[in-house]
């Protein structure tokens, strides 16, 4: 009865108004069946051809590793996240800054960016265990090793973004008597956006890439040590299981990026 | 008279007690803040440090210890001789001459693996019987000391390096389970663990350095020179603790891999209880086993030296009383030592 009863009144929604999927829904829904086929062949692919567990171990076994010590996970996920979101910020930050200032200031751009790119020469190897040996263990020793991988290519994009600007539409505003500032704010940064997002966008996965790279200097928390501690033992279900974590951590925080790169550069958005 | 007397010696032993337990007593004082170096990321090999750290024993002592983590890209000798870290356990008899070699100011206070941890590993059905067969085999090996055990070993027995291929041995031991490689370089605490649950024990044959007459003493712990001279309390009491840390580690190994995975949540229980086992008997091996944990052998320090000197790993000769100082773990009541 109750089961007739529901099912029409299902049938009479759906004849008098059609539900209309969100689109943001339609995307999350196919992602996660995509997710789940992958989860499928893998889990099926180890099982019936029999891959050594050295080679590839089961899924499952990987979450089961994840479920017996989930603070370990949580507490590495959250520390790997706040060392690189504060590398992303001050590095993003910096390099916007630093390329508007090249872009005004020749004299600066001269004496500055040579020292930048010879900067980017050192293995971050290198240079992560000088910033231990500064800043010891610390999350800021990370975090700056975030920012050493994430300021380079802003700074390099802000520039040639605000360098593609029409010097036409530069004259027209200057015409109407804009200021420097309105001109930076109203014309020159607009037109740059897309690049400084593409330079964003790349420097979120750099941001984890140099988190998880300084936490290989002896640190205590973390995906990095996780990890580390993995690699090192062999521990080949525990590599995987920080790897799971990392994908997790780098994907989001893209998708993140991406969606404000939606919004603010919505005349692209078609691209 | 004689009571006046009787008095002042009970006060006079009263002043010497109060003496005694302030110095006894250091944690009622500020706690002196320091930090151990570990040669490697947090697992039982360390297990001592972790349990003295876990029952107050470093407080107890009046130390503010902060125990760091090592890792592939850290020089723990570079950071003790620059002050960065307190004390180190550092890579080996091997790295300590290499430091001091270069001139770093560090002095080495204990040695804990008294024998080569280092084997070298082969199928026991496999074209590799005696050492002369590792001619023309492929060898791998870690060029961060374990090199040098192999060269030594082979030396001994007068093969020249260039007639196998010595290749660097990467993290896995994948490739020699696989058979892609005739001889795999293990410690018998980690990648020995790592081959056993891979393949039978009894397949494997092992080459073992003190067989051929040489022995490299690894695992040594470390300060700088101006700790030693300036703070040799500080390095007594450190080593008070540590010693007591271990000797409970020793007694309850299941305690003190729960202490270790505190710390390190993810790591694989079963192969830390290995770890800790093999730990233990390396701790207690050759000259440790009359003299207790973190004896510095000197005889075994010497050849060494010796062997390091002869094959130009080392430039010069060193001054080894400088380099290795007894006289820290000699503080140390033997009865406290012995495990």
């Amino acid at each position: 009865m109750n089961d007739h009863a529901a099912t029409s009144l299902g049938q009479g929604q759906m004849a008098t108004r059609p539900i209309v999927m969100p689109a943001s829904l339609r995307k999350l829904i196919r992602l996660l069946l995509g997710l789940a086929i992958a989860a499928v062949i893998w889990e099926g692919a180890v099982r019936l051809f029999g891959i050594r567990p050295y080679y590839l171990p089961r899924l499952s076994t990987i979450l089961m590793a994840i479920a017996a010590t989930p603070r370990a996970y949580v507490d590495g996920f959250l520390r790997t996240l706040a060392e690189t979101l504060i590398g992303f910020a001050a590095g993003g930050a910096f390099g916007v800054l630093i390329g508007i200032a090249f872009f005004r200031m020749r004299a600066l751009r001269e004496m500055v960016f040579p020292i930048f790119v010879v900067s980017q020469t050192i293995p971050v190897i290198a240079f992560g265990a000088l910033v231990v040996l500064w800043f010891g263990n610390t999350l800021l020793a990370k975090a700056i090793i975030a920012f050493y991988l994430t300021f380079f290519p802003v700074t390099v994009n802000t520039l040639l973004g605000l360098e593609t600007v029409d010097s036409k539409q530069v004259a027209l505003m200057r015409s109407f008597g804009a200021s420097n500032r309105q001109l930076l704010l109203r014309l020159q940064l607009p037109t740059a956006l897309p690049q400084i997002f593409v330079a964003l966008r790349l420097a979120a996965s750099l941001s984890l890439v140099g988190a998880i790279v300084g936490e290989w200097f002896g640190d205590t928390t973390g995906l990095g040590v996780l990890l580390l501690q993995a690699m090192f033992t062999e521990n080949v279900v525990a590599i995987w299981a920080a790897l799971l974590a990392a994908a997790l951590l780098g994907t989001g925080f893209y998708a993140v990026v991406a969606a404000v790169e939606r919004r603010l550069v919505f005349w692209n958005a078609e691209q | 008279m004689m009571s006046r007397r009787h008095a002042f010696s009970v006060l006079s032993v009263l002043a010497l007690a109060t003496g005694s337990l302030i110095a006894a007593a250091p944690a009622s004082a500020e706690p002196q803040k320091a930090s151990l170096r570990l040669k490697w990321l947090p697992q039982a090999q360390f297990a001592g440090f972790y349990v003295a750290q876990a029952k107050g024993y470093y407080k107890a002592e009046g130390i503010d210890l902060t125990i760091n983590p090592g890792g592939p890209n850290l020089l723990t000798e570079n950071l003790v001789a620059t002050g960065a870290d307190t004390f180190g356990l550092s890579g080996g008899t091997d790295s300590v001459f290499a430091a001091r070699d270069k001139g770093l100011p560090i002095v080495c206070i204990g040695v804990s693996h008294q024998v080569t941890p280092f084997i070298f590993v082969t199928r026991k059905d496999g074209p590799v019987k005696t050492l002369q067969d590792f001619k023309g085999k492929t060898v791998t090996t870690w060029f961060t000391g374990a090199n040098h055990v192999l060269n030594g070993m082979l030396a001994k027995e007068g093969i020249k390096p260039d007639e196998l291929k010595i290749q660097p041995q990467q993290v896995s031991v994948t490739p020699f389970v696989d058979g892609s490689v005739d001889v795999v370089t293990a410690t018998y605490y980690n990648e020995f663990y790592t081959i056993q649950s891979r393949m039978p024990k009894d397949s494997l044959k092992t080459f073992v350095a003190e067989d051929y007459g040489i022995t490299f003493p690894r695992d040594t712990l470390i300060v700088a020179e101006a700790t030693a001279k300036e703070k040799p309390e500080l390095v007594k009491a450190f080593l008070r603790a540590s010693l007591k840390g271990w000797k409970d580690a020793f007694a309850d190994p299941k305690g003190a891999v729960d202490t270790v995975m505190a710390a390190a949540p993810t790591l694989d229980r079963a192969q830390q209880e290995f770890m800790l086992t093999e730990v233990k008997r390396l701790m207690t091996a050759g000259a440790a086993a009359k003299n207790g944990s973190f004896w510095i052998d000197a005889d075994a320090v010497k050849t060494a030296h010796d062997f390091f000197l002869k094959y130009g790993v080392i430039s010069k000769p060193l001054d080894l009383a400088a380099a290795y100082d007894a006289s820290f773990i000699q503080s140390v009541p033997l009865a406290d030592r012995l495990p």
